[in-house]
């Protein structure tokens, strides 16, 4: 005979305890803390909201919808924002344009290219680009960089006076510190955290499937169009949009490499003015209104991010949706 | 029995014309993509070295700062050393806790409802905030009731690094396979101890590596501490981070290298090429850690 | 006992939080190394009680090289004491001061009327500086300093006058063959007191010449280039030839620069040196505040584009240390201090306000 109990057969169980009301303290507590965290940021946003909002506010009931007008002139007490706002887009874009091509491209080098010995120099090497910190990328900027470009620019500005698109896109008046500078110096610091989180994306497109690719015939750029992008693309855009707000937030090397000058103009290589690089240049010394506007243009910048944010992610859903075929 | 019929002649060589040169093309782009990288990388290094190694040396990193007219040998920048290692670091201990618990309620629990969403989204409006606003934040909510202090900076820098954190803590939990999980929860774990001891231990890497950029940013941010650490000192260190102004390597490298003062000009970059070196020093500490404790790596 | 694998990291990370920390406490105990300061040489006069506490402030940028050089000396008179100057700008000075974060501010101007209702009480005004902004330029083969007069120095800087023989700056200096470089304006990105003293004599001395207005930043002409801060402005002037800007006096001597001689209002044409800025200081009537500007100010051997900058503290005070180190310092600023200028290209103040300054001393306190 057996000498360990045996449960009788098919015992009724008692009622059947939902796992909710057994979770013990440590679960509960531990969901209630990860809860708090993430409030956490809505707490932050919502405080940084209303407290510049509130520094703000003289300067949206002054000026009214006349915060979108170009004449921010502090000696005559006029403050329009229209030519930061156009900075940062223009200068954003441009970090974009020249940013996303060269950090994807990086990742998918050191995901399918280069043999895994090779990919841990090349790592470090794009960490060391995230290294240097933004106020030497705005000295280096002013101080090697922009000479440098200045001549580049006076001979294409010369070269293409005149023509039908290229002439007001590059024409004269050029100038070292620019919004194209600005975009190139922003575009080289937007790359590390691009390309770092694209890798470790890209990296977990499971092996079948690219293998599967590569087993009918395809080539890596036919691979890479359709294995790894469907599966990563979602999480690539994450990394852009990442990389995005620290282009359009990035103060002191846009700052000290963008001209300080507003103005709106198509001339991509002539000195311009944005957003966050106005805050810091004019802040120390304002004071009334002045001050007021500048939380403002803060304020404006939020609202911005939102509203770049809220697109981006409708398109990625839009063609999340289709690719799922729903 | 094996249907042999008039054997075609498979071609096993690489596809012709177009589809080769595209592929050729986009590799060729790939390493061009590279290079473009290392090119600008290579000047700042290049120029900060330049300017900056001279003035190294023991007692520059140790001595205090002196005034702007003092000349190139006299003095050195060990208060802003300090004040940096200090505010970063108290700045991580808050932010990246937070940042990866905020991560592990979108992804583990917040997920798909509105909350989750909505909580997701703002992370991603806050890396836009400008640092300086971040700076005038704390300053408004901090400084005003408790006076400068390098406390205030941390906090600034942390509300920099924190949705920095969440996101790409977001994107790597969001990678680990639900096969991990589910087997845990077949064992009867609770959620919370498949967090802690599955999804983020599979997690690390790319965790860590997110945490690292943030702290790479946040070493650099200028703006955020011209309103909370007042900056200043004058052979003078505070090593008290909770109170009293105090100063780090941005604020130093970024008032000094607009000084016409030479000595004051060569502190500054010395100062440059000392904190390029503590973050780089930093990242290569945690790469290694993530490759000696990373139970998942690629 | 075999450490699990969190164990281990915990460990070391505990480690080197403990090392970090020790080596912080280390370095502070041991943080009496010496540097070369300068020594004053008037002695501290009265036996002055040993004072202990930290004295916080921040504002103008124009004040930093005396507040530092001036923070060094003190130390030998007050050891005990601590005293930290931010700059920031003028504007982020008096805001911090409204707002109690600091004890002391610097401004180069007065309390605009909008700004006053944020003060919480009296605020004394202490000048302590004065000094000139000087218009440098570089333009090689000139064997003595132009002169220039407040209509051509607007004229050149709103871009209307665009080449070095031109008309207008020919007629100033008679006999002088001007190459024909173009002009490149040097200006302020950040904006500054010393942008806002500047434009305000363009205003006083051009008159209509100038239509930029006064303020602590101005739209300048799209051509011109941005230089952050005096030592920016100052390095463009220095790598462009055909540059001019607007610089001050002790950064334009730093880099080495050349100053244009700049006509008054009694129609001479100074240059710019701690005396003419004294000369400058010498012929205005401070009000009873003490406020004044030294700008476009009368007198045959005055430098027309002279600035002051102030020390601000609340005339009532929380605390008798707090105050009694106020007193200590500001009274140090006026008296021993005042040698320091001289070297480091500012313009000490004339003997009349600063005897009035330092008889204001006495209202600090509770």
């Amino acid at each position: 005979m057996t000498t360990v109990t045996e449960a009788g057969p098919a015992a009724p169980a008692g009622p059947a305890h939902p796992l909710d009301q057994r979770r013990p303290l440590g679960d509960r507590s531990f969901q209630i803390l990860a809860l708090a965290c993430g409030l956490l940021v809505l707490v932050i946003l919502v405080l940084i909201a209303v407290s510049t909002s509130q520094q703000a506010s003289s300067w949206f009931t002054t000026e009214g919808w006349g915060i979108f007008k170009n004449n921010w002139n502090p000696a005559a007490n006029t403050y329009g924002a229209l030519a930061f706002i156009y900075g940062t887009a223009i200068t954003a874009i441009i970090a974009l344009i020249m940013a996303v091509p060269v950090s994807v491209g990086i990742a998918l080098l050191l995901t399918e290219v280069v043999p895994y010995r090779w990919s841990r120099p090349i790592v470090y090497v794009v960490d060391l680009l995230a290294v240097v910190p933004s106020v030497v990328w705005g000295l280096w900027g002013i101080l090697v960089f922009a000479p440098w470009l200045n001549t580049i620019y006076a001979h294409i500005g010369s070269a293409v006076t005149g023509i039908w698109v290229l002439g007001p896109l590059f024409g004269p008046p050029t100038s070292g510190a620019s919004f194209f500078t600005c975009g190139i110096i922003l575009a080289f610091m937007i790359t590390p955290i691009v390309t770092s989180l694209s890798r470790e994306v890209i990296a977990t497109v499971p092996a079948i499937d690219k293998e599967g690719a590569y087993a009918l015939g395809a080539t890596r750029l036919e691979m890479i169009r359709g294995a790894v992008w469907p599966h990563s693309q979602g999480g690539v855009v994450g990394a852009v949009l990442l990389g995005m707000g620290r282009a359009m937030g990035e103060t002191i090397a846009a700052a000290l490499v963008i001209g300080s000058s507003p103005a709106i103009t198509s001339h991509l290589f002539a000195p311009g003015y944005n957003m966050p690089a106005v805050i810091a240049n004019e802040f120390g010394e304002a004071f009334g209104l002045q001050r007021a506007a500048l939380m403002g243009i803060g304020v404006l910048l939020f609202v911005i991010t939102i509203i770049v944010n809220v697109i981006a992610r409708g398109v990625v859903e839009r063609s999340a949706r289709r690719k799922r075929g729903t | 029995m094996a249907a042999v019929t008039g054997q075609q002649n498979v071609d096993l060589r690489e596809p012709k014309g177009w589809r080769r040169t595209s592929n050729r093309i986009v590799t060729v782009l790939m390493v061009l993509a590279f290079v473009l990288v290392i090119i600008p990388l290579g000047f700042v290094l290049v120029t900060v070295v330049a300017k900056g190694i001279s003035i190294i040396s023991v007692t520059f990193l140790t001595s205090q700062i002196p005034p702007n007219v003092a000349p190139a040998d006299v003095g050195g920048i060990w208060p802003a050393i300090l004040g940096t290692l200090e505010i970063v670091g108290l700045a991580t201990l808050m932010a990246v806790p937070l940042g990866i618990l905020g991560a592990i309620y979108l992804n583990e629990y917040g997920g798909r409802g509105p909350l989750g969403v909505l909580i997701g989204f703002m992370s991603d409006v806050m890396t836009g905030v400008p640092s300086i606003i971040m700076g005038l934040f704390i300053f408004s909510i901090w400084v005003l009731h408790f006076g400068y202090s390098g406390f205030a900076g941390a906090l600034a820098l942390g509300c920099l690094m924190l949705p920095i954190v969440i996101r790409s803590t977001y994107e790597m939990l969001r990678l680990v396979p639900n096969s991990l999980r589910e087997g845990s929860y077949a064992l009867g774990a609770t959620k919370a101890r498949v967090t802690l001891t599955v999804v983020l231990p599979a997690a690390i890497g790319g965790i860590v590596s997110g945490a690292l950029l943030a702290v790479a940013r946040a070493a650099g941010e200028t703006a955020p501490l011209i309103f909370t650490i007042l900056g200043g000192l004058t052979l003078a260190t505070n090593p008290n981070v909770f109170s009293g102004a105090t100063t780090a390597l941005p604020l130093l490298i970024f008032s000094n290298a607009s000084s016409p003062y030479v000595g004051a000009q060569a502190r500054g970059w010395g100062a440059a090429l000392t904190l390029i070196v503590i973050c780089f020093v930093l990242m290569i500490a945690a790469r290694l850690v993530t490759a000696r404790f990373a139970r998942y790596s690629r | 006992m075999q450490l699990g694998r969190r164990q281990q990291v915990l460990t070391a990370g505990a480690a080197f939080v403990a090392m970090a920390l020790s080596l912080a406490a280390c370095s502070s105990s041991s943080s009496s190394s010496s540097t070369t300061t300068p020594s004053t040489s008037a002695s501290s006069s009265s036996s002055a009680a040993a004072l202990s506490g930290t004295l916080d402030g921040s504002g103008s940028t124009f004040q930093t090289t005396f507040q530092e050089a001036a923070i060094s000396a003190f130390k030998s008179v007050q050891p005990g004491m601590t005293v930290v100057y931010g700059s920031g700008g003028s504007g982020k000075g008096r805001s911090d001061l409204a707002s109690n974060v600091v004890q002391y501010a610097g401004s180069d101007s007065p309390i605009p009327s909008s700004e006053a209702s944020t003060f919480k009480g009296t605020v004394l005004y202490f000048p302590v500086v004065i000094g000139p902004i000087t218009v440098s330029y570089n333009l090689s083969g000139l064997s003595k300093p132009l002169n220039l007069d407040p209509k051509t120095i607007a004229e050149i800087f709103e871009a209307k006058i665009t080449t070095w023989n031109n008309a207008a700056i020919a007629a100033d200096n008679p006999g002088v063959t001007l190459p024909s470089t173009t002009i490149t304006i040097a200006r302020r990105s950040d904006s500054s007191g010393t942008t806002q003293n500047f434009t305000k004599f363009l205003v006083e001395g051009a008159g209509s010449a100038w239509t930029l207005g006064s303020a602590s930043t101005v739209n300048w002409p799209a051509a011109s280039r941005g230089g952050n801060g005096n030592g920016g402005v100052a390095s463009i002037v220095k790598s462009t030839p055909g540059a001019i800007g607007y610089v001050d006096y002790a950064d334009a001597k730093a880099s080495g620069l050349t100053f244009a001689n700049v006509k008054n209002s009694s129609g001479n044409y100074v240059a710019p040196s701690p005396a003419s800025a004294t000369a400058a200081a010498d012929s205005v009537t401070a009000a009873a505040n003490l406020t004044f500007s030294a700008i476009w100010a009368s007198g045959a051997q005055a430098y027309p584009i002279t600035y002051q900058s102030w020390v601000l503290c609340y005339e009532t005070q929380s605390s008798t240390n707090v105050a009694a180190m106020l007193k200590a310092y500001i009274g140090y600023l006026l008296g021993p201090g005042q040698q320091l200028l001289p070297s480091l290209g500012y313009a000490p103040l004339p003997s009349s306000l600063d005897s009035m300054a330092t008889s204001q001393l006495s209202k600090i306190g509770m």
